[in-house]
């Protein structure tokens, strides 16, 4: 079947296109070229005036596996007070599977990728996933606290091994990327220390988190999985973790790194307050380095609950829990998990500066293929509140006006105000789709040139943009009109990317006897069968290049 | 992979002795044993007790169920795809929704939705635990190798690898003593009924050991000298099986032992293991809990979920429900349900039913007739079970589909 999308207004930054009017053709779930006109589309769809994108894809959202179920367990009396949807998708900070394909797809996404797949949880967030309908997903598998890895690290293995071991288990996992969290941080909290600095040995394995991080983003070059390491760095949350996440920078020392929810890591501790914004320092960084790449994790105010594999930050925190109740796991000798629900709050001076250091990053960091639009969904915020973030970072009259609002004190405090910056949807466009796609090096999407795969948005340009963003008019995906005027009109299943690079095999004879004498699990049922992932169908494989970055 | 208990063990030798009957060759675990030993010959399925074709009964059962009002999709014993498809079906009846065993679960669940706290998983007791403190009965009783595959070996990660035993208000089987034969066990045979005493006199006196009191039966001394070596260790574990407590409010029992493990790490590291996991309860409640946004004991019938854990305990809901779906495909064991009520039974071939059922379908066993997604008792690992004889046996969620597609159409929501 041939659907002709007419007349819109084509935003495809990776094709470089800026609001140019043209038509799209789709064909067998894929954009094709413009047939000529001789064609005769079997379904015509009158776009003019209306913005047309790709599908937008989210690089870091808390979707699925242990930790999102802990917290949805947690979060009980939410999904009390919000079970009167008629439809019956309960919960924001904590949606059911059903309700986030639902809202994803609502809201026009058409990939999400949970960040945090712990090797031994991959089976279920695999499960999970597989129940989130209507858009693909994928897992960044943790590694950087698992026993084994520090073990081999410790013993002076080589780059080499490190990453035969990182190939291994993305292979063994189905992951998409790796992802460390606070590298030896959670293993040291299990021998009792509730902080590591980033050159200090391991309470065991006596490596630092700086060999750690430096062996991982190797690894990661090494086997040329196309998304660098994503990093949730050292002392989330603690004022004064800037030069942590500045030593990060330094400490890959030219090896592509990206840093997750960089808003948490951008802390001062000056001011009388002795909490302040180094936003400023931070964007520097990664304006004048091309290997950095970030998402912000905005936090946006009211009730959520916090997600992480780091346990020896969430360990911190739970003084703040809000309900007064949280969970923490050590888990499988691989990482742990921590859940604790917060409520950011508009009138506390901490909160609405941690708003503004988010915003700051937006408006600073220059390249918006390098800054990535997320809350870290639910720990900043549900990812629901997208669209009000967006017209936060496209409408600067709205942007004073909301922080007008906030804690008195939050003025002198931040340089948000002087900020003149607005995005554009060019802009837009490139932060929510075709820079996620080439950052996690999914190279038929995000875009919206002839073989792309047809997962297409359109919207009303509307001078209210919470509001356009909000609800789009049409929503495909694999061709198929999905969603029309903000209703679901269609169920479909989505996809799982995944990577599988090369790796020299010989590495499994040594942790096949590992898993024989610690895990309990031989090494050959730990390996996720593709038979597992939906199925057996659904599995996309995407190129890893070695050497090649 | 075992699929019965929740503790996951891969390493059986399992025999095929034709026509397939399975013997368990390499463990004397006696779960496993019965588990694996249940596999009598197909049956066809029943409609008030005439043999059918599979067809026709799944008629049947659509049409029983399509006329209930209060319906009740319970049993759940079967594996993540029979969990989606009784959940899908629940969804589409607006049904009650609860797994046979979740009363174990349930004393957990509610202590975590209360308060939460601080666990661990079976990898970290193996290799990382040197003092192990078993609350209330040896939970051995449920999942037999508990002690033989993740406390006997030596924890590979503390140096050095030391590990001793504290048994609190339970004694130890004989089997549980052989397993840890050579490691130092201790006995505080207390109260079974007051376990929560005893942890409250041990949380008391974390700070200062010498201001013990007796409690549970404990004399004030043993108490004194557990809190010491609680504060002392580098990594305690505190392991219950809830299921196994005596009384109805032993969910406050748990809350105390979760109450002393998160006091215990003031001073140094310690960690709960709550274990529940039976007929795949823990993967059920996972399943139930990612489709819904909550867990176990819920209901369906307002269209949105609602989730209560008292109302909606599949033995109370019995007395309201005007139809029951029950799936048991672990085990061929069936409650007796109130005499006159609606049932449509999915268990395995040669169930015996106190009445029979107006439906019942003989479904294949997870792990045994066909591959199976079940999860570990410690919630984190997911298993794969391979299947492993063919029966001719329909596995639980080809025949609920069936049913949810027998069913009379509706528009999907949202
Ligand atoms: S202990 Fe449990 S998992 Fe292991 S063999 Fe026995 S029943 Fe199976």
């Amino acid at each position: 079947m041939l659907t002709k999308l007419a007349g819109g207004r084509i935003y495809d930054p990776a094709n470089g296109r800026d609001g140019a009017v043209d038509d799209l053709f789709l064909q067998d779930g894929r954009i094709v070229a413009d047939p000529g006109p001789g064609a005769a589309p079997d379904e015509v769809h009158d776009l003019s005036g209306r913005v047309v994108m790709a599908g937008a894809i989210d690089i870091h959202s808390h979707i699925a596996g242990g930790k999102v179920n802990i917290a949805r367990l947690l979060m009980a009396e939410e999904h009390r007070a919000s079970a009167q949807e008629p439809c019956g998708c309960v919960g924001l900070a904590t949606p059911s599977t059903y309700a986030t394909g639902c809202r994803y797809a609502q809201m026009g996404y058409t990939a999400a990728f949970e960040p945090a797949m712990l090797p031994s949880n991959a089976r279920h967030a695999h499960l999970e996933m597989a129940d989130i309908p209507l858009i693909d997903t994928g897992g960044y598998l943790v590694l950087g606290n698992d026993d084994l890895l520090l073990e081999l690290l410790a013993s002076g293995a080589g780059e080499e091994a490190v990453a035969d071991y990182v190939g291994f288990m993305l292979n063994a996992t189905r992951s998409l990327a790796v992802k460390a969290v606070n590298p030896g941080g959670i293993n040291a909290f299990k021998y009792n220390q509730r902080r590591l600095d980033v050159d200090e040995n391991g309470p065991f394995h006596a490596i630092t988190p700086r060999r750690i991080l430096t062996a991982l983003a190797g690894a990661v070059q090494r086997l040329g999985i196309p998304h660098p390491l994503h990093l949730h760095g050292f002392n989330l949350g603690v004022p004064g973790n800037v030069e942590a996440t500045l030593d990060s920078i330094a400490a890959v020392d030219g090896l592509r790194l990206h840093l997750t929810h960089v808003q948490f890591h951008a802390y001062g501790a000056e001011g009388d307050r002795k909490f302040s914004s180094a936003a400023a320092r931070v964007a520097e960084a990664v304006n004048r380095r091309p290997n950095i790449s970030v998402d912000v994790g905005q936090i946006m105010f009211g009730q959520t609950v916090t997600a992480s594999a780091d346990t020896m930050a969430q360990m911190n925190n739970a003084g703040l829990a809000h309900p007064k109740k949280w969970v923490m796991m050590d888990i499988e000798c691989d990482a742990g998990c921590g859940v604790v629900p917060f409520r950011y709050r508009d009138k506390a001076f901490v909160n609405a500066l941690q708003w503004a250091i988010g915003l700051e990053l937006f408006l600073l960091i220059e390249d918006p293929w390098r800054v990535f639009l997320t809350t870290d969904h639910p720990n900043g915020a549900p990812f629901t509140s997208y669209p009000e973030l967006i017209r936060l970072l496209m409408d600067r009259d709205y942007r004073l006006a909301r922080m007008a609002e906030l804690h008195p004190a939050l003025p002198e405090h931040t340089i948000l105000g002087s900020l003149t910056r607005e995005y554009s949807l060019g802009e837009i466009a490139a932060m929510t789709r075709a820079a996620p796609a080439r950052i996690l090096g999914l190279s038929d999407r995000g875009h919206l040139g002839p073989g792309a795969v047809a997962d297409i948005t359109v919207y009303t340009d509307r001078p209210d943009r919470r509001a356009m963003f909000e609800k789009p008019d049409l929503v495909f995906k694999d061709g198929r009109l999905i969603v029309r005027d903000g209703v679901v009109v269609a169920f479909l299943q989505g996809r799982t990317h995944v990577v599988e690079p090369a790796y020299d095999p010989t590495i499994e004879s040594w942790m096949a006897r590992r898993f024989d004498e610690r895990m309990g699990q031989r090494l050959t049922h730990f390996r996720i069968a593709e038979e597992e992932i939906r199925g057996g169908i659904g599995l996309i494989r995407h190129a890893c290049q070695p050497g090649s970055f | 992979m075992c699929p019965f208990c929740g503790l996951g063990c891969d390493d059986l030798t399992i025999e095929e002795e034709p026509p397939s009957t399975l013997t368990v060759r390499s463990t004397d675990c006696p779960v496993a044993r019965e588990g694996y030993s249940r596999t009598t010959a197909a049956e066809p399925p029943r409609v008030a007790g005439v043999a059918v074709p599979l067809a026709e009964a799944v008629e049947a059962a659509a049409a029983v169920l399509a006329a209930a009002q209060t319906p009740l999709v319970a049993g759940l014993g079967t594996d993540v795809d029979g969990a989606r498809a009784a959940l899908a079906l629940a969804e589409r009846l607006g049904a009650v929704v609860d797994h046979a065993l979740s009363d174990g679960l349930y004393r957990n669940l509610t202590v975590l939705q209360r308060t939460g706290w601080i666990a661990t998983t079976l990898a970290e007791l193996r290799n990382r635990c040197d003092l192990l403190l078993v609350a209330g009965p040896d939970p051995a009783a449920l999942h037999p190798r508990l002690f033989e595959r993740w406390v006997a070996p030596a924890p590979a990660l503390q140096t050095p690898p030391s590990r001793e035993m504290v048994f609190l208000c339970g004694e130890p089987l004989d089997s549980t003593r052989a397993a840890l034969s050579g490691l130092p066990v201790t006995v505080l045979a207390g109260d079974p009924a007051k376990i929560e005493d005893a942890a409250a006199a041990l949380a008391a006196s974390l700070p200062d050991p010498s201001r013990a009191s007796g409690a549970a039966g404990i004399a004030a001394g043993d108490i004194a000298a557990l809190a010491e070596r609680l504060v002392m260790a580098r990594y305690a574990v505190v392991a219950w099986a809830a299921a196994a407590f005596e009384g109805p409010h032993a969910d406050l029992t748990v809350e105390r032992l979760v109450r002393l493990v998160r006091d215990a790490n003031r001073h140094t590291r310690c960690a709960g293991l709550p274990l529940a996991g039976h007929d795949n309860v823990i993967g059920v409640n996972q399943v139930c809990t990612w489709r819904f946004g909550v867990p176990l004991r819920m209901s369906l019938a307002g269209g949105a979920p609602l989730h209560d854990p008292h109302r909606f305990a599949w033995a109370r809901y019995t007395a309201v429900a005007d139809a029951v779906v029950w799936v048991s495909a672990f085990r061929p064991e069936v409650p007796a349900f109130p005499t006159g009520q609606t049932v449509v039974a999915l268990a395995p071939p040669g169930t015996a039913f106190a009445d029979e059922p107006a439906v019942f379908i003989p479904v294949g066993t997870p792990g045994i007739d066909h591959a199976a997604h079940v999860f570990r008792s410690d919630t984190v690992v997911a298993l794969r079970a391979r299947g492993l004889i063919d029966r001719g046996l329909p596995d639980t969620a080809t025949v609920l589909k069936a049913i949810a597609a027998a069913l009379p159409q509706e528009a999907p929501a949202c």
